[in-house]
């Protein structure tokens, strides 16, 4: 199951690419994709697809990782083509509102959008291993020492942060199961009983997954963790694919930007 | 050498004493097993070796660094690597490279040093092939090999290890014990809490605990030799520890001391030859 943090292991250009410069890259992206007329946008989103395809990278996958953004998804979308002014397409009998052409083509362009964003970073996530992403952080965030930013922390804390969730998951499952195994049926209850079950299945989940992050803190005193500068397993190193990567997106930009500021 | 004089130690604000007078001496590469019922003190006792605890009183040497000195925890904990007995709470990395690493990290180890001890941790337990694997497709027994290859890659002189088979089924309890017995033979001091009787057989020594003091210390045949005080404190014994209690309890003049297989076999063998005679 995909949850953030998920890293499928493969062999490609965009495996072996340096972490730093898919962060780069994933941002520069990501301001394009929102910038680009609907068309490129399109061919963007197309070519993400693609992307995804020839990494080995299941389309089940990109599925499961969109489910829990579905309910945001669909929310965008209506807002747009319900309340956007033009040519009547048709009419809610009832309600009186009238969808129009004009807003269910911008509902279809900004999901479009937005559904490339997510999976510019479910590629990223996918195609780089959690200690690469973290070190790249690191290495980004590196400047901020000079302000006393505690960087090294601030790292082990989004490892522990990914380690974590799958933790939380199954702690999630297991109470759930347990639940059900008493006879608890939520399907047949009504909204104040599926509101305290609710309530109650969080606060199991959290005292479980803060006994937990106890044991861990511990674990993590045991093997000498202490706050500040740690080495690292990870040395991130340009190779020859990573600077044809770079000089491409340097060029990419300076036409991108060049070509914004002549034709606006 | 691991030297506890006189430990004591109280949980607060429950002010349950855990440890009340705790004087034991480890040496290095002895394999050592900690028994008793739940409760008696053998989590807290073995916390205090890698000064996760501190005692309230009384003092722990470990190499001849005192666990009260902040100085020393660094080297102390260097030196006694420790294994929870539950690994999902132990384990922070999200591959099984990047958790082994996560120690030599904490030492502030060169890249280079890192990579190297995480590859000889690997192969130490067994685990090469798993380097890259993600933590959550690993099985129980798989995890507890990762959680021990993390400890191993700190170099200790001593493993603790509470519970090392604990949920494990046999085949996973068999791989785990056997990777001990290995790290025994490779010269690390083992200290083993469990509460299976002949994994505990099979050990050098056996140190008895109950109501956080020190109930019984010596050989497994000595502390088996003595049953009825295992039995009041609700041990169980072995179960050819039992068998040799029934033969005797029948007629028969058999051993007391006789903790593994082979030297039960023995003992049955030679008394069929002279029933047979």
């Amino acid at each position: 199951m995909y949850h953030i943090g998920s890293f499928i292991k493969g062999q490609s250009l965009l495996y072996n690419l340096d972490p730093r410069i898919k962060i780069a890259a994933t941002i520069c992206l990501s301001v394009f994709i929102l910038w680009v007329k609907p068309l490129i946008a399109f061919v963007i989103g197309s070519t993400l697809l693609f992307a995804v395809l020839a990494n080995g990278i299941s389309l089940r996958t990109i599925g499961q990782a969109l489910k829990p953004l579905l309910f945001f998804i669909v929310l965008i979308f209506l807002v747009h083509a319900l309340f956007n002014e033009g040519e009547t397409l048709f009419n809610i009998p009832y309600i009186g509102i009238s969808i129009s052409y004009a807003g269910l083509q911008q509902g279809f362009v900004v999901i479009w959008r937005f559904l490339c964003l997510i999976i510019a970073a479910i590629l990223l996530t996918l195609t780089t291993a959690p200690s690469q992403m973290i070190a790249a952080i690191k290495y980004f965030l590196r400047p901020l020492k000079v302000l006393r930013v505690p960087v090294d922390d601030i790292a082990v804390m989004i490892m522990l942060a990914l380690r974590l969730m799958p933790i939380l998951l199954t702690e999630k499952e297991r109470v759930e199961i347990a639940q059900k195994a008493r006879g608890y049926n939520l399907q047949r209850s009504g909204l104040i009983i599926r509101i305290k079950a609710f309530l109650s299945l969080t606060l199991t989940v959290l005292t479980g997954v803060i006994r937990r992050a106890d044991e861990l803190a511990l674990a993590m005193e045991a093997r000498n963790y202490q706050r500040g500068e740690r080495t690292s397993l990870v040395e991130l190193k340009f190779t020859s694919p990573d600077y044809l990567v770079l000089i491409f997106l340097g060029v990419f930009l300076v036409i991108f930007v060049a070509l914004n500021s002549h034709f606006g | 050498m691991i030297i506890l004089e006189n430990v004591h130690y109280k949980y607060e604000p429950e002010g349950i004493e855990a440890l009340r007078g705790i004087s034991l001496q480890i040496r290095e590469g002895e394999h050592l097993a900690l028994i008793g019922p739940n409760g008696c003190g053998k989590t807290t006792l073995i916390r205090h070796l890698n000064a996760l605890l501190l005692p309230a009183s009384g003092k722990v040497t470990i190499g001849g660094c005192n666990t009260d000195n902040p100085k020393h925890q660094a080297e102390i904990r260097s030196m006694v690597g420790m294994v929870f007995q539950n690994p999902d709470n132990q384990i922070v990395g999200m591959t099984v490279e990047e958790d082994v690493a996560f120690g030599p990290e904490n030492l502030h180890l060169p890249t280079v040093e890192i990579k190297k001890r995480v590859a000889e941790a690997l192969i130490r337990v067994g685990i090469s092939e798993l380097a890259c694997r993600n933590i959550e497709n690993l099985s129980g027994g798989e995890k507890r090999l990762v959680a021990i290859a993390g400890v191993l890659a700190m170099q200790p002189r001593y493993i603790a290890l509470d519970e090392p088979a604990a949920f494990l089924d046999p085949a996973a309890t068999k791989r785990v014990l056997d990777i001990i017995d290995k790290l025994h033979f490779e010269g690390v001091g083992i200290i083993h809490i469990t509460h299976n009787m002949a994994e505990a057989a099979l050990t050098q020594r056996i140190v008895v605990m109950n109501e956080g003091r020190v109930y019984l210390d010596g050989t497994p045949r000595k502390i088996f030799g003595k049953a009825g005080m295992l039995k009041k404190i609700g041990m169980q014994l072995p179960q050819i520890t039992e068998l040799l209690i029934k033969l005797k309890e029948s007629g028969f003049p058999v051993r007391m001391d006789i903790v593994n297989m082979e030297d039960a076999l023995e003992q049955i063998r030679s008394l069929a030859g002279k029933i047979k005679d």
